[in-house]
């Protein structure tokens, strides 16, 4: 069993493509295990991928639900039979705190744990640490956050709604985090580091020291001061730690599902070095016409619309890598993050535009944002999750895989998405109009509610799509991830690989 | 080569770490030490501290989630000055922490909610809604009140008492605070309209106000009444206007009964613009003008008007009698409710001379009082011939005509 899965850790991923000579012509081949080979072949940690991947599924279907009861309780707001436990705020707050901790948070750690030994030729620090930060992440961060939240404890503050002492042990987990999956990369040496190992390094840094900004310092500096924080962890929150570990996925798969290069290693830098500086400068864009001063709205502002041009370059970095698989290729795990990719296009220039005042005064406290949260959260980062989560999947020898279940939950997914974004959208301009006429506050409310009944219906899609997803990925005959790829991407057998690779490693 | 390369990824290293630390010194450090300079320019000397009941009460703001759908943080724009009164500045907020600003508006700005309603009213919506607001989306709060809305517990208290603090230091400044933080805020010239331009401070339009103008309402449209009605007044007043809505139970006084009293026009025109303070009746100023002729056309529908007994001479004397003994230092000689001892209390004597209450009705309260009012129970006091002889008599103030 031991060799098996050390033999999935090596085909898990570019190293195994890139043996045969195709990376990038400027990040030459064996780009992840270069420099210093290991003495053996690293050692992919399969039961916590498969953990965490099942961690992040579950809480998932339950962010989900979080998701729709809210939503149902702005169509019909009594129907929680008026339980504190199922008042819409908490559940709001678990919704949010779930899909980002809880779900992306597994996703990521999923990922990370096919990916690293991967890009750094080294095995993750220790399987041992793995589970502490597997039991404290899930039982020590998700689960009591979210009974918490329900019984009354929190933190009105957005994306760091759980209450202080959950806080602490987030940060705890990301610390260990860091000690887990950095020291590879370091070991190894920075020098040629693929993109995807400055997006984990980057991601990971920077979520472990913006987080206690976020967190902690509006609960000692008030109001509006405060306020000027929040700000900045609302979108540090989606820009240091959700999109880089998001981009770092989609970086992987690309390359590694369509075995070819990167289409520029120089367009990933640059959108990888943009990226850091433009998205810390964002946050008070959530805050424009506030009493904070001007010229740093003004800042975040330009900001906002300069990290547009930088997702351009990404994206067409990205895009360009995609070429020739068609605009719904037909491994899921690559359409997935290819989707997540142009979702990402969207909704950030989407977000550039919202942040210009003149949008921002119209759309700001909106639905159209709630959309724009939707596009950017489920479009962007839990289709490339997904993507992270099956490609890794497809590479665990022994896990169950069900193509058809995926290809139909992507669909699913696709379609819900596209309903919901639309509706708020819409939803968002109707309420805009609403609160610059005349009209009593009460006009903006009864003109809604039939697009937040719209909301409610998407449920179906996308709860399907996710349960659909989640089944393919349990049912199936074990190793038919392994077999689908083999059959989609013409590569060899994993026995012919496997040899191979153990010479030109050792 | 590869040392160089290994220096360039440390620069660009601490470069990544420098792009963050910046981020927070530009718009996170910088900003505050401009936003306490503002603070210290134009905060008033001594703006009361939230109690601990208020503190209490912002706790539970949060842990409800109001904050997600209730912003508290009036832009520097036109239609936020308009909707919810003057921009908020820097130095109301210096008391919150964590700051409760929000980023989504599905219920109104909640900066200036100080004032705005009565008591009872908060009560009730927080008990239920859709008691008071027919089609708001708000959630329902029953465990913060032991079994109805009459019975808050210590948290519904301190809730309200914490929304009876939005907005309320800013009030407080007075019209010397406003001038001051005008004159030393460094602000430009826009923050400076919105923040302290010529609309009201707290513009809320269900603010009742006890005396002012109001206009004169045309006849309406009795079908857009009805839904005008549906929509505002029904979840209090109830279906016939009977004050037994679903809100009704937790309002003291109770909504008032529509289909028993007499309204003069003016007298509906000035309560619909208005509002009727001391009381959960908001002021609905924000209704189109032709709405606001409709619902109360519809008002005037629920009651049918009887035949006018004729009053024998002796009765309406010794009505007289008691009135100017027991009933005029409040309501007034003229039944205008304007007696020596009207101006003490939160809730103004009923004006005879613009309503006129049904025989039953002035009965009914004269034996009983008005629960929530400061209208005493005069059964043990005044014999029953004396009861009706002054319910008769003060029919005789009504003339339809202005309070």
């Amino acid at each position: 069993m031991k060799t098996l899965l050390s033999i999935a850790g090596g085909i898990a991923g570019p190293p195994a493509g890139m043996i045969g000579g195709v990376y990038d012509r400027w990040c030459p081949r064996n780009v992840m295990i270069k420099s210093r080979p290991a003495a053996a072949p690293p050692a992919v940690e399969t039961p916590l991928v498969y953990a965490h991947g099942l961690a992040a599924l579950v809480t998932l279907l339950i962010s989900v639900c979080f998701g729709f009861l809210a939503a149902m309780e702005m169509v019909a707001p009594d129907v929680a039979g008026g339980s504190p436990w199922l008042t819409w705020g908490r559940l709001r707050y678990d919704h949010t705190q779930g899909i980002m901790l809880g779900w992306l948070g597994n996703a990521f750690f999923a990922f990370l744990y096919h990916a690293v030994p991967v890009l750094s030729g080294r095995s993750v620090t220790s399987p041992k640490l793995g589970q502490w930060l597997f039991g404290l992440w899930n039982f020590a961060v998700v689960l009591p956050g979210w009974i918490l939240v329900l019984a009354g404890h929190s933190q009105p503050l957005e994306w760091a709604e759980f209450p202080l002492v959950v806080d602490a042990f987030v940060v705890l987990c990301l610390v260990l985090a860091a000690v887990q999956f950095l020291p590879p990369f370091f070991s190894r040496g920075l020098e040629d580091l693929y993109v995807s190992s400055w997006y984990i390094i980057g991601g990971l840094v920077f979520t472990l020291l913006s987080y206690p900004m976020g967190n902690f310092v509006p609960e000692l500096v008030p109001g509006a001061r405060g306020a000027a924080f929040s700000g900045l962890w609302i979108h540090d929150a989606v820009g240091l730690f959700v999109t880089p570990l998001a981009l770092a996925i989609i970086y992987f798969v690309i390359p590694a599902a369509t075995r070819k290069p990167i289409y520029s290693h120089f367009l990933s830098m640059l959108g990888f070095w943009l990226l850091f500086f433009l998205y810390p400068l964002n946050g008070t864009h959530h805050y424009v016409f506030s009493v904070i001063p001007m010229i740093a709205q003004i800042g975040a502002i330009t900001a906002s619309t300069l990290l547009g041009v930088d997702v351009i370059i990404v994206v067409a970095n990205l895009l360009l890598s995609l070429r020739g698989t068609g605009w719904f290729p037909g491994d899921p795990a690559l359409r997935f993050v290819g989707t997540g990719t142009v979702f990402y296009l969207i909704v950030s220039i989407q977000g550039s535009v919202q942040a210009q005042m003149s949008v921002n005064q119209s759309v700001h406290f909106t639905d159209w944002v709630v959309g724009h949260s939707h596009m950017a959260m489920l479009g962007f980062a839990s289709f490339a999750a997904l993507g992270g989560i099956v490609h890794a999947w497809q590479r665990i020898p022994w896990a169950r895989y069900h193509a058809g279940m995926i290809n139909a939950g992507y669909w699913l997914l696709f379609a819900g998405l596209i309903m919901m974004v639309t509706d708020l959208t819409i939803a968002g301009l109707v309420e805009s109009s609403a609160w610059k006429s005349a009209a009593p506050w009460i006009e903006s409310v009864r003109a809604a509610k039939p697009y937040w009944a719209v909301r409610v219906l998407t449920f179906v899609p996308i709860g399907a799509g996710f349960l659909f997803v989640m089944t393919g990925l349990f049912v199936g005959e074990p190793g038919d991830g392994l077999k689908s790829i083999q059959r989609e991407l013409g590569l060899e057998p994993v026995e012919a690989i496997a040899p191979r690779f153990a010479q030109e490693v050792g | 080569m590869k040392r160089l390369l290994r220096m360039s990824y440390l620069v660009a290293g601490l470069a990544g770490v420098g792009f963050f630390a910046m981020s927070i010194l530009l718009l996170g450090v910088w900003p505050g030490q401009a936003l306490e300079r503002q603070i210290e320019q134009t905060r008033p000397q001594h703006p009361p501290a939230p109690t601990v009941s208020e503190q209490r009460g912002r706790v539970i703001y949060g842990r409800e989630g109001c904050a997600y759908c209730h912003t508290q943080q009036i832009r520097y724009l036109d239609n936020d000055v308009r909707r919810f009164g003057k921009a908020t500045l820097a130095w109301e907020t210096i008391f919150d922490y964590p700051q409760l600003w929000g980023t989504r508006r599905v219920g109104p700005d909640l900066s200036r909610e100080a004032g705005v309603r009565s008591s009872d009213w908060q009560f009730t919506h927080l008990y239920g809604p859709r008691g008071v607001v027919a089609d708001s989306v708000m959630p329902a709060f029953p465990w913060l009140f032991d079994g109805d809305p009459d019975r808050p517990n210590q948290e519904a208290r301190d809730l309200v008492d914490y929304l009876e603090t939005l907005g309320r230091n800013r009030a407080l400044a007075g019209p010397e605070g406003e001038a001051h933080a005008r004159e030393s805020c460094n602000c430009s010239d826009d923050e400076r309209r919105y923040a302290f331009g010529t609309g009201l401070l707290n513009a809320s339009p269900a603010m009742a106000r006890r005396t002012g103008d109001f206009p004169k309402l045309a006849a309406g449209d009795p079908a857009r009444g009805r839904e005008v009605y549906r929509q505002n007044c029904l979840s209090c007043h109830g279906p016939r206007g009977e004050g037994d809505g679903k809100g009704a139970a937790g309002l003291h006084p109770r909504p008032a009964n529509l289909a028993e009293r007499e309204y003069g026009a003016d007298r509906l025109s000035f309560a619909l613009w208005n509002g009727v303070t001391g009381t959960a009746m908001p002021a609905w100023r924000e209704l189109p003008m032709a709405d606001l002729a409709a619902v109360a056309e519809v008002v005037r529908g629920f009651h049918a008007k009887q035949p006018e007994p004729q009053i024998p001479q002796a009765v309406l004397e010794l009505g007289a009698r008691v009135y100017s003994d027991r009933c005029a230092q409040c309501h007034g000689t003229t039944g205008a409710g304007d007696g020596s001892a009207a101006a003490q209390f939160p809730i103004a004597p009923t004006n005879f001379r613009t309503q006129r209450p049904d025989i039953a009705t002035s009965l009914r309260a004269l034996r009983e009082g008005i629960q929530g009012t400061p209208m005493a129970p005069w059964a043990g006091e005044l014999s029953e011939a004396e009861l009706s002889a002054v319910a008769y008599y003060v029919r005789t103030f009504f003339t339809g005509g202005a309070p």
